[in-house]
């Protein structure tokens, strides 16, 4: 068999604040621009991709999560075993690029997921990020793509004080550190 | 002698907490609460420093952010030494080391003090004059400048202390906490609006908060009193956010503001370790009220800079807040109504005032009645003429002053004193408000720059707007306040106040003497040490702008900035010049306000966190095995794998044979890989790479040129078709992001017309590519089940397999010349497939190599690299790749640009090989190609882009650029270098297996 | 430091954005029937005004979608911002 390597693989806490890797989630990049595109995914997903920007939609399986106007992430909520998610995206694929009404990637291993959980991720993110949390803090589904440390980042405001951030798997490790040596001062 | 000048009775320094700390070695006392200036001041001791040319002494001259004298060396860590800190800012602290600046050996006794001497011979911009000539003579003019001026020392070893950076967004940022600013933030507070209030102080209040005087009541109360009662509402107010020690370094376009907050520089040495030492906040207002006050102006006569000479209001904060009596025989010496504050209370503090010296005819506002009272003698319209006393005033000279102001008359009287306090007038700080981009206006009456217009969503109120009256201050504080807000606040509507109304105002920038004025030295800018004399003798010698005359005489260009000197200087060139203030303008304030530590200013960003650091997903692999790593981009990518102490050299030519010969293995993982699907996939490839895409078959891989649109190569790489309108592009290493943000750019702005979609997949897969005679048994050992025909998978071609069950996508394609795969999988897997590739290459003796051999192995076959042997001047022809630009297409990005006269020129650099005389001679890359070398001057003809010795030829190669290089071959040329010069043979740019057999092999 | 209002994101801090030059050239249908002057008009030829001025932006750390902005650069203010392929608001 062939060895399952997690980027991080690790959790750690902090006074008011954990800071934790996410296991093997799926994640996949939709793109598409008429509303065939919107229906055929709501069908498929049983969920509607939001079209209001900086925001998502979800149940207790996936979310959606906005990206641009033609451009969404989904990923799951737990682990999803290999199988199922390549049947998964094989029926997208199907659905939607084979018949020409968008595009459907794989980015599961593209984006590492680490969840910030307790009452000082806010402050947290304030050592380096530009973006204005005042509003989205209090927004739950509230999404944002903007720079942390100078790393692009998404972010997804999963419920109160509980974020899911959403980091390029080669630039996790430094991230990671450094929101570990953040935490330090918050 | 500390005794006497230190009074018990006050509220603001603690006495019951004794600090000691050390001044140029000696070691003293002072209290919680004390700023190094206010203790040392305690200790009778004003000089502290000496002044940049003329080694002048000086003392401690103000109690805040302008001082321009009190500018010591914190501490004697090599690794925490501090230059350039105001002592008047530095709050005490146990443990505390500080030491006078500019000054050898001793501020007592000062070698440089000669200039002082032989100050006659060294006019404005004497330094330019003097040391221009002869020009070879400069090095030796340096040495000596050098040593005897330059302000502190800086640290020579890494800064230990940590600094932070946060972000801050607010609906209304008040910069400044004086009683306009308090009263603002509270309005704000009250009224919703989140709300952050800074100030540079340890407490807020400003000036008004040790105010206690009968012409200064609010409401029946001292106007202090009042202040304090105010103070003490603020924390009511959760969405009040107050930061003291924090002070406003720059403020920016769209109300982007910079704050430097002092976390643990006040704290005891030993409370200081492991905490953040400061803090920069990076703040977005929505609307910005500057309250930010004034600066008290000194008044500029004869001897004007001796230590003992101190700004008016300082000896006032000193005494009432400090408790510190600056001397016990204090003259004042004024132009307007604040220095009888002064007098006032050093009287109720007991301090004998000699007498208050005063340019204006006699005049009868409120509080100069009140010093009247209390029998403080008065001279009207007097001046100082000269002071007395090298390292302490301790005289000076008296003359009544002419109905013009110009000139002294009658007899000249001289009074002891051991402190002089002046007091010019004020200048509001407006620097904020002009570094915003606001323009100022100028007002006559009482000569003062003030905020005009401004783009921002911005205020200023309080003295810093021009109010310099108590009730003018809180009235027009309340109404700009409400007014800027929308907000009906009448909290402060029905305020009584008592607040004495200057009558008089008369100024005169530069003080006449009984003497001439070149024998005088009427100090402007004390730090910079530049006289009245020196920015008349500019404007002689024909400087009119206000910017020239600044550069020329350094006036207002010390660490300082000139707070203090600048509008001196205005008003005395505008004079002399015979112009109106606000004509001539002023000089742009830039940020910082103040001096910020470079530690501020990078924060975290040091270390390990200097730059981002992207590793691939089998990086820790290429760790564990000793791999050596290259910084390509953020990249960290496996060099060279040194074995048993090999150099660089040693293993490049073992790994590069060892591919060869049997197998080699390279993480290729860094590449750029774009997913492309829609139905105009192929039209869009066919638009955006030099060659066709049309009839690629699925399955199929092709190599592409991307260009830019003026025809210059710009990245490269190999797409494949994954199915109809389903492809899998790859991008250099260093171009990925630029590659992706550029496709975007056309598809959205220039053909959105296209049904094209791209995702980055860069870091979704890892690849792990083997090469080498061997590769293909490695393969079937990996993969049993594919077929690894050439007829099945040949070359340019690519498979969908499983590796245990994983999917993976194995393209055949070379970057080598040799036989070989590159397979791309999901990166949670790839370490395990490159583990099970070395497995299985054992017994082939796999052999993993880095870039370094990547680069030397496509070498040999001539294959370049975008950005190595291109710089953004290369066409695709100059390159000699002609065979990959189509023909047929109509239209491709770059294809008009092939033949504009300036590419088709035959004469252009053009990619070519060289072969060294020497087989042994490894040519430098950079080093540059000549064709002779005996008639200067030389023509460069080019210059190598990549040199190695191939150990698969035994012999050294280069590519280069060449001139006209196509037409040259078989040529010989000649690399000059230091000691020698190679000779070199153009060639072909192919080296080994020009038929290509190796990758069927 | 701008803020920008990106017409997709709404406002955000100008690092996440990067200046992409003059906004309304647009690449010619047939470059191949294009003189050398006309072609180089096209490539090189750029105004630079100090006052207002139409330029491209890209919301490169966010949405990354292309938009233009009618910017004053005698005082960065910024009149406004559109969509690729909208008429500008201000002439």
């Amino acid at each position: 068999m062939l060895n399952y390597n997690p980027p991080i693989n690790e959790a750690k806490n902090y006074s008011e604040l954990k800071i934790s890797e996410i296991e093997p989630i799926t994640k996949i990049n939709l793109r598409g621009k008429n509303r065939d595109f919107i229906t055929k995914i709501g069908k498929e997903l049983s969920i509607i991709p939001p079209s209001d920007p900086n925001t998502s939609s979800g149940n207790e399986k996936l979310n959606i999560l906005w990206l641009s106007p033609d451009e969404w992430l989904v990923y799951s909520n737990d682990k999803i075993y290999l199988n199922e998610r390549n049947a998964l995206l094989e029926k997208l694929f199907d659905e939607i690029s084979k018949v020409q009404l968008g595009s459907v990637t794989d980015v599961s291993d593209h984006w590492v997921m680490i969840n910030l959980k307790g009452t000082k991720v806010f402050e947290l993110l304030s050592s380096g990020c530009p973006f204005n949390f005042n509003n989205f803090k209090n927004s739950k589904g509230a999404v944002t793509q903007t720079l942390l440390n100078h790393i692009d980042v998404i972010i997804h405001n999963k419920n109160i004080n509980d974020l899911n951030i959403f980091v390029r798997r080669s630039f996790c490790e430094h991230l990671w550190r450094w929101l570990n040596d953040s935490a330090r001062f918050t | 002698m500390s005794k006497n000048l230190r009074i018990t009775n006050n509220k603001f320094i603690d006495q019951t907490t004794r600090i000691s700390f050390k001044f140029d070695g000696k070691t003293l006392y002072g209290f919680k609460g004390d700023t190094l200036a206010s203790a040392l001041l305690a200790n009778n001791i004003h000089l502290v420093g000496r002044s940049f040319k003329y080694h002048r002494p000086r003392g401690i001259m103000t109690c805040g952010s302008e001082e321009p004298n009190a500018i010591v060396q914190l501490g004697n860590d090599p690794s925490m030494t501090e230059p350039n800190t105001r002592a008047t800012e530095i709050e005490l602290y146990e443990g505390l080391e500080a030491s006078s600046q500019n000054c050898w050996p001793s501020v007592k006794f000062d070698i440089g003090a000669v200039n002082n001497f032989f100050s006659p011979l060294l006019p404005a911009a004497f330094y330019y004059k003097t040391f221009m000539w002869p020009a070879n003579f400069w090095k030796l003019y340096e040495y000596f400048i050098r040593k005897s001026a330059g302000l502190g020392k800086s640290p020579t070893e890494p800064d230990k202390d940590i600094y932070d950076h946060r972000y801050l967004h607010c609906d209304v940022l008040v910069v400044g906490g004086g009683i306009s600013g308090i009263m603002a933030a509270k309005t704000a507070a009250k009224n919703n609006f989140n709300t952050v209030l800074i100030d540079d102080k340890n407490i807020l209040g400003g000036n008004t908060l040790f105010q206690q005087n009968e012409c200064f009541k609010i409401n029946n109360s001292y106007s202090n009193e009042w202040l304090k009662k105010e103070i003490s509402t603020l924390n009511l107010f959760k969405n009040l956010n107050i930061k003291t020690r924090t002070s406003l370094a720059a403020y920016h376009s769209y109300n982007y503001l910079l704050a430097r907050e002092n976390l643990t520089d006040h704290l005891d040495f030993n409370e200081k370790k492991n905490k953040i030492r400061q803090r920069l906040w990076k703040i977005r207002a929505k609307k910005v009220i500057i309250a930010t006050g004034a600066i008290e102006r000194p008044l500029i006569f004869n001897n004007n800079d001796r230590p003992g000479i101190i700004l008016s209001s300082s000896i006032k904060k000193y005494i009432d807040y400090y408790g510190v009596k600056c001397g016990q025989k204090i003259s004042l010496f004024t132009n307007n109504d604040s220095a009888y504050e002064t007098a006032i209370s050093l009287s109720n503090s007991g301090v004998k005032v000699n007498s208050l010296i005063d340019i204006r005819d006699k005049t009868n506002s409120l509080i100069v009645t009140q010093a009247e009272k209390l029998g403080i003698k008065i001279h009207w319209k007097s001046t100082v003429v000269n002071t007395n006393g090298y390292k302490k005033i301790n005289s000076i000279e008296i003359m009544k002053l002419s109905d013009d102001g110009t000139a002294v008359v009658e007899s000249k009287t001289k009074e002891q004193c051991d402190c002089l306090g002046i007091s010019g007038g004020w200048t509001p700080r407006v620097h904020l408000f002009t570094q915003s981009g606001g323009k100022l206006k100028f007002r006559d009456e009482d000569n003062v720059f003030l905020p005009d217009k401004s783009d921002l969503d911005q205020i200023s109120i309080g003295s810093c707007n021009g109010d310099f009256e108590l009730d003018d201050v809180i009235k027009n504080s309340v109404n700009l306040t409400n007014k800027f807000l929308k907000v009906n606040n009448n909290d402060y509507e029905k305020l009584e106040i008592i607040s004495s109304k200057e009558i008089d105002k008369k100024n005169i920038w530069l003080l006449p003497s009984d003497k001439p004025l070149g024998k005088t030295k009427p100090f402007l800018d004390f730090q910079n040490d530049s006289t009245a004399n020196d920015v008349k003798l500019a404007l002689r010698e024909g400087f009119k702008s206000i910017e020239h005359v600044k550069r020329y005489t350094t006036t207002g260009m010390a660490t300082d900035q000139g707070k203090l000197s600048n509008m001196h200087a205005l008003g005395i060139i505008a004079e002399t010049a015979g112009v109106k203030m606000g004509e001539l303008g002023t000089t742009t304030f830039r940020p910082p306000y103040t001096p910020l530590t470079f530690g501020a200013i990078v924060g975290r960003n040091v270390g390990k966190f200097f730059d981002i650091t992207r590793k691939t997903p089998i990086h820790d692999w290429h760790v564990e095995n000793k791999a050596e790593f290259e910084n390509v981009g953020q990249w960290k990518r496996a060099w060279y794998y040194p074995k048993d102490n090999e150099n660089m050299y040693d293993a490049v030519q073992r790994e590069s044979k060892a591919a060869r010969d049997s197998a080699g293995i390279l993480d290729a993982s860094t590449l750029g890989k774009i997913d492309i699907q829609g139905s105009d996939a192929s039209e869009f490839l066919n638009r955006v790479y030099t060659n066709a895409w049309s009839k690629l078959e699925i399955g199929k891989c092709r190599y592409g040129l991307m260009l830019n649109e003026d025809g210059m190569v710009y990245d490269d790489g190999v797409t494949t078709r994954l199915s109809e309108n389903h492809y899998l592009m790859t991008t250099t290493t260093g171009g990925a992001a630029n590659v992706l943000s550029k496709l975007e750019d056309y598809l959205q702005t220039e053909w959105p017309e296209l049904d094209v979609y791209l995702t980055s997949v860069t870091d979704h897969y890892g690849t792990v590519s083997i090469c080498g005679p061997n590769s293909k048994k490695i393969l079937s050992k990996l993969i049993p089940d594919l077929d690894l025909s050439d007829k099945k998978f040949p070359h340019m071609s690519f498979k969908s397999a499983l590796i245990d069950n994983i999917k993976c996508r194995v393209m055949r394609i070379s970057f080598t010349g040799e036989h070989s795969y590159e397979i791309n999988i999901q990166s949670s897997y790839a370490k395990s497939v490159w583990e099970k590739c070395f497995e299985a290459g054992k017994e082939f003796n796999i052999t993993p190599y880095g870039t370094e051999t990547m680069h030397l192995l496509r070498a040999e076959k001539g294959f370049i690299i975008a950005g190595q042997d291109t710089d953004g001047t290369m066409t695709p022809v100059d390159l000699q790749m002609d065979w990959i630009i189509s023909k047929k297409k109509y239209d491709f990005i770059g294809k008009r640009s092939l033949y504009r006269s300036d590419t088709i020129r035959e004469d252009r650099k053009q990619l070519v090989g060289l072969l060294t005389e020497n087989p042994n001679e490894i040519l430098e890359e950079g080093a540059q190609i000549v064709a002779k070398t005996n008639k200067k001057p030389i023509e460069m003809l080019g210059h190598v882009t990549s040199s190695y010795f191939s150990p698969n030829l035994n012999k050294s190669i280069a590519l280069a650029v060449v001139k006209n290089g196509k037409k040259l071959k078989g040529q010989k040329m000649f690399v000059p270098m230091k000691n020698k010069t190679i000779n070199v043979t153009i060639t072909d740019t192919v080296f080994l297996d020009k038929e290509n057999k190796r990758l069927n092999a | 430091m701008f803020l920008i209002n990106c017409p997709y994101c709404g406002e955000r801090d100008q690092s996440e954005f990067s200046a992409g030059g003059e906004a309304h050239i647009i690449r010619p249908k047939q470059p191949t029937e294009l003189s050398d002057d006309q072609w180089a008009e096209y490539l090189f030829m750029r105004k630079n005004i100090k006052g207002v001025q139409f330029e491209r932006w890209n919301h490169a750390h966010g949405c990354r979608k292309w938009f233009n902005m009618v910017r004053d650069t005698s005082n960065d203010k910024i009149h406004a911002v559109y969509k690729m392929g909208e008429k500008p608001p201000i002439k």
